[in-house]
């Protein structure tokens, strides 16, 4: 019990920090007076317009992907009784990705519902193979051979139809691929919140489904619950989460598949009551350090730079790698 | 029947034909079965003659080929999960166990057909918990991961979860597979004393037929695809564990 509450307001503590962090350092150097002053009473000043048109912007997206990345990565990982398993592993950002490229191609502009639309429909459409898959073949390790498979199929997909492609799109495609926060725009960030609420409210409402389902669906189905419909509505929330970050934030590696590790770490705990929240404000706090650096340096590469210490944590202690 | 007894029927199956097997085989003959409160029942086999698809068929994880299961009077198709899970529950001790999962969460998961939509905890729910981890012997080890657990420790926290969901009828796949000579009796005598006192049903799938004619009221005996019921005193007069000496070469 107090290993939770430390945990809570540590990283609630952490967030905070880090919040006030992004509203203060950026590639402009604001004093911190004129910021709060920006915050509370904005005017039509430079201070202003930075700290409401980029800073806040890149906050809430980073929160928001955080999160999302984290809570679906954990139930990805639930569900599929696998550690390794992610949005990024099963090729469920891969298919938002062509989404993405699609919706580029055709000329519809960032952020828009257009490029969200075909982003969570592209992350779908994968979800349903992998859920097909799934079905089929009852080991975890040809699932992740099957996703990793359809994230190869589709990226080649992408590269062929960025090759035949003029060179504006490619390189709005490649700025967009390396992942960021700052894309985000005050006007269409509400796109963004309902869609991440959405898909936080498909998976927080399956949190009995979630908890038995570590043992297996024979094992929940005992407990009384409706496995297929709550696993249906779990991987939808999952793919719907995923969908929407790439789309806003491009594919951002790593936050998937690590964070849900950080959070049983820290929580000591399989209970999804805790491990939902603590992994969803972990994410928030990596996404939020990530989008601290500057610019030029890609955030893709940056969320590796943590998050591959942490996978290799796993696969070496082996407590992940058999479940 | 007197209506004193059908009252006591816990779980009851009429004319049922299961599927068994990779194949989904059908046994041959229709069978009729009833569970009495306060009863154990030993199911008795060799590997592979559908002993677990009849555990399953009576949880309902297995549709019948024919016939019907019915759950306190009611057919088990009717059942709202939740208050199904309420009442019956089949434990195998087979179940892949997540490496981290604690002993103490595990058997608090048998809580859940109890719980609301966030899947929280009572303190009658921590109350029953504690009482069925106390009664399994599992409380010392309460927090250890169930995957460091040996065999036969883990076997008693799968039974303590059952416990712990408070059913009428306790379905157990082979139970004492893992368990040495002391601890088998232990088992099988505790089978016996929780059916009486708390008026349950269970039928225990073994290979033991010491157990079974020791510790059980009937045996259930599964071979070439009939099903055959007898109290256990009289089982191996009526001749339902010849089959146990039948040599193979």
């Amino acid at each position: 019990m107090q290993r939770l509450l430390i945990g809570f307001i540590a990283l609630a503590v952490v967030i905070v920090l880090l919040c006030v962090a992004t509203l203060c350092f950026g590639a402009v150097n604001i004093p911190f007076a004129d910021v709060v002053q920006a915050l509370f009473s904005p005017g039509a000043d430079v201070s202003s317009n930075i700290l409401w048109n980029l800073r806040i912007p890149r906050m809430i997206a980073a929160i928001l992907a955080g999160a999302s990345l984290a809570v679906s990565g954990l139930s990805l990982q639930t569900v599929f009784r696998n550690p390794l398993a992610g949005p990024f592993v099963l090729g469920i950002s891969s298919g938002a990705s062509l989404g993405v490229a699609l919706a580029l191609l055709a000329g519809i502009g960032f952020g828009s519902v257009g490029v969200l639309g075909s982003a969570a429909l592209g992350a779908l459409l994968v979800t349903l193979v992998v859920m097909f898959a799934a079905t089929r073949f009852a080991q975890t390790g040809v699932l992740l051979i099957v996703g990793l498979l359809t994230g190869y199929f589709i990226d080649s997909i992408v590269s062929v139809l960025i090759a035949g492609n003029s060179s504006e799109s490619l390189r709005v495609y490649v700025a967009w691929g390396m992942g960021s926060f700052g894309r985000v725009t005050l006007g269409d960030v509400w796109i963004f919140v309902v869609a991440v609420l959405v898909g936080l409210v498909m998976i927080g409402v399956s949190l009995r489904y979630l908890n038995a389902a570590l043992l297996g669906d024979d094992f929940a189905h005992g407990l009384g619950l409706n496995v297929k419909r709550s696993k249906i509505c779990v991987l939808l929330g999952a793919s719907l989460l995923a969908g929407a970050t790439t789309a806003f934030c491009g594919p951002v590696a790593f936050i998937g598949i690590a964070v849900p590790h950080l959070a049983y770490l820290l929580f000591k705990t399989t209970n999804h009551r805790v491990l939902l929240p603590g992994a969803a404000l972990c994410g928030m706090a990596l996404a939020l350090l990530g989008g601290l650096f500057p610019a030029s340096v890609p955030l893709n590469a940056v969320l590796s730079l943590v998050g591959v210490p942490v996978i290799m944590w796993v696969l070496v202690r082996g407590s992940g790698a058999r479940f | 029947m007197t209506n004193a007894e059908s009252q006591n029927v816990l779980l009851e199956c009429k004319d049922l034909l299961v599927g068994y097997g990779a194949a989904l085989e059908t046994m041959k003959c229709p069978f009729d079965f009833a569970l009495s409160s306060g009863t154990v029942v030993a199911l008795m086999g060799e590997n592979g003659c559908g002993k677990s698809s009849l555990l399953k068929t009576f949880a309902g994880l297995l549709k019948p080929v024919a016939g019907e299961v019915s759950l306190e009077g009611k057919s088990l198709t009717e059942w709202a999960p939740r208050e199904r899970a309420q009442e019956i529950s089949l434990v195998r001790m087979s179940s892949a166990v997540p490496l981290r999962m604690s002993v103490n969460e595990f058997v608090r998961l048998g809580r859940s057909p109890y719980s609301g939509i966030f899947d929280s905890r009572t303190a009658e729910d921590n109350r029953v918990v504690e009482e069925s981890m106390t009664l399994l012997d599992v409380l010392s080890f309460a927090d250890r991961p169930i995957a460091e657990l040996s065999d036969g420790e883990r076997s008693r926290v799968f039974l303590a979860e059952a416990v712990a969901q408070q059913v009428k009828v306790l379905l157990l796949d082979e139970p004492n597979a893992f368990l040495d000579i002391p601890r088998s009796h232990a088992l099988f005598r505790l089978l016996k004393k929780i059916a009486t006192e708390r008026d349950m049903g269970i039928i225990v799938s073994t290979h033991s037929v010491e157990y079974a004619e020791r510790y059980c009221d009937k045996i259930m005996v599964v071979n070439g695809g009939t099903v055959r019921v007898a109290p256990a005193s009289e089982a191996r007069k009526e001749g339902l564990l010849d089959w146990t000496d039948a040599c193979y070469e």
